[in-house]
């Protein structure tokens, strides 16, 4: 299945168990222009993991000029859980987004609908089960923290 | 980020304590009681679980088989996989227009589920494993609203969609602010996002209770009457008092902003914490407020010890969110050439 609608996805299903919407951080409809469909390809040059969003830097290149992009991701809080840190994805990493970028076509700026590797593989492995949170009541936990991921991209 | 411990507030009230505490003959396991024999409710928690609040319309009982709730596990983890496969290098961008997502992903999509942690387990209270968190009324669904908050929802609606909604941050929602989650903060309800953990720090006068989502401490006071109506902090103004081995803490003094559920400024939530084990605390809440539900409710929801510390969630910090939101609309009205 590819990643469309993720957080809508989730957003269906969260109406469905609880029978109303939710309301997130912000209001990616009031952030995003859906006219603006953006696919962008280049190197990650900065990870800010901060709340109440990540937003990573890449550089791309168009008509021959380098621009720097930046993409909203969720909270860092729940991959450092996972002993995922911003030194995770390495600077010069090759990624692929595709999103929609900022109401201010002024702001080179996009939500990361779906963000991977050149090949296609999610920039992180979603984890509720072995990695986040670790509460100590689950026997097949162990005891120890899961080592950092490194997915090492191209 | 850094990983940070819990703050400051934390500190202030611990410092209060100390003096205060005498030791005590204690029946229970001392681990699980304060020098002053109380029973001990600090430490990490998580109220993450995949249990509704409400039970869905077709699921009758409130216990839940077995089977049926591994096969409701079971769901999540196979849409996390699915979710983790990759995608089409090749792909495009998405479709001009929209992509016809809804909610909060507004039309534009979200981000990679891989940010997400909504739980993965069906709520275990006292052995049973529960299709929702409402206990009470008995089908488990909140009661219907009174017609005067269907018209303040309706009013609410109309001024959140109205034309100005861009014009000044005050106007924006308390989440999009960073002033509080947007998920509950009183009662503990999970957001079924992420984050979903809270620090308890007790001492013979103040219980605080630090989420995680938006990094909001919450002091109880033990003992002592509410404040005058006309103070009214974010989560609402709470005093408790013990029963025996539980905590029972009453908040009061809610402001208008707040709007969990609907609710009105005269929202009173009644929460019972009460120690089941080494590794839980049974958090029962109800809520009452007669000029938004018909009825009272009541749910539980089992806390969870967790082996590691809260992350601060510095919301302010990195919320480029907001200036985007606003500037977006400030080039929307020079584009409509409708600059007011």
């Amino acid at each position: 299945m590819t990643t469309r609608n993720i957080l809508a996805g989730l957003l269906l299903a969260a109406v469905f168990v609880t029978g109303r919407s939710v309301i997130a951080h912000h209001a990616f409809g009031a952030e995003f222009d859906p006219n603006a469909p953006i696919r962008l390809q280049g190197k990650v040059v900065r990870l800010e993991w901060v709340n109440p969003h990540t937003w990573i830097h890449i550089e791309t290149v168009k008509d021959g000029k380098p621009e720097i992009w930046m993409v909203e991701g969720g909270t860092p809080n729940t991959l450092l859980r996972r002993g995922i840190t911003r030194d995770t994805v390495a600077v010069g990493t090759e990624v692929i987004v595709d999103g929609y970028q900022t109401k201010d076509h002024s702001l080179k700026r996009a939500n990361g609908r779906d963000v991977t590797f050149a090949d296609g593989r999610k920039l992180f492995m979603g984890s509720s089960g072995t990695g986040a949170p670790r509460d100590g009541s689950d026997p097949i936990e162990g005891g120890t923290k899961p080592a950092p991921k490194k997915p090492g991209g191209k | 980020m850094r990983n940070i411990l819990v703050g400051l507030a934390i500190a202030s009230v611990a410092a209060t304590s100390l003096a205060a505490q005498a030791p005590k003959t204690i029946a229970k396991p001392a681990a699980l009681r304060t020098s002053d024999g109380k029973p001990d409710l600090q430490g990490v928690w998580t109220n993450a679980t995949i249990t509704p609040l409400e039970r869905p319309q077709n699921i009758k009982d409130l216990v839940l088989t077995e089977e049926a709730a591994a096969r409701m596990e079971k769901a999540v983890t196979d849409r996390r996989d699915r979710l983790n496969e990759p995608s089409d290098p090749n792909r495009t961008a998405p479709p001009q227009g929209g992509d016809g997502s809804t909610g909060a992903a507004g039309n534009v999509g979200g981000y990679n589920n891989f940010w997400l942690d909504p739980g993965e387990r069906v709520a275990i209270v006292d052995g049973q494993r529960r299709s929702s968190l409402i206990i009470d009324p008995p089908d488990g669904r909140i009661p219907a609203l009174t017609q005067e908050a269907r018209t303040r929802q309706q009013a609410r609606a109309k001024l959140a969609m109205g034309r100005g909604q861009y014009d000044h941050p005050e106007y924006r929602p308390l989440a999009e602010r960073c002033l509080l989650s947007f998920g509950p903060t009183t009662p503990l309800v999970p957001n079924y996002f992420y984050n979903n953990n809270l620090q308890i720090v007790q001492t013979p006068d103040h219980v605080m209770i630090l989420m995680e989502m938006v990094h909001d401490a919450r002091v109880v006071r033990i003992g002592g009457t509410h404040l005058p109506k006309h103070i009214r902090p974010w989560m609402g103004d709470s005093i408790g008092h013990w029963e025996g081995d539980t905590l029972v803490v009453d908040t009061t003094n809610f402001p208008p902003q707040q709007n969990f559920r609907g609710a009105s400024e005269n929202l009173h939530v009644v929460e019972r914490f009460r120690r089941a084990d080494d590794k839980t605390i049974n958090y029962r809440f109800t809520v009452d407020d007669p000029t938004t539900f018909t009825a009272p409710f009541t749910g539980e929801i089992p806390f969870r010890a967790m082996e590691e510390l809260i992350y601060e969630y510095a919301c302010h910090e990195g919320n480029y969110a907001l200036g985007n939101v606003l500037s977006g609309a400030r080039n929307e009205e020079k584009r409509l050439g409708s600059k007011q």
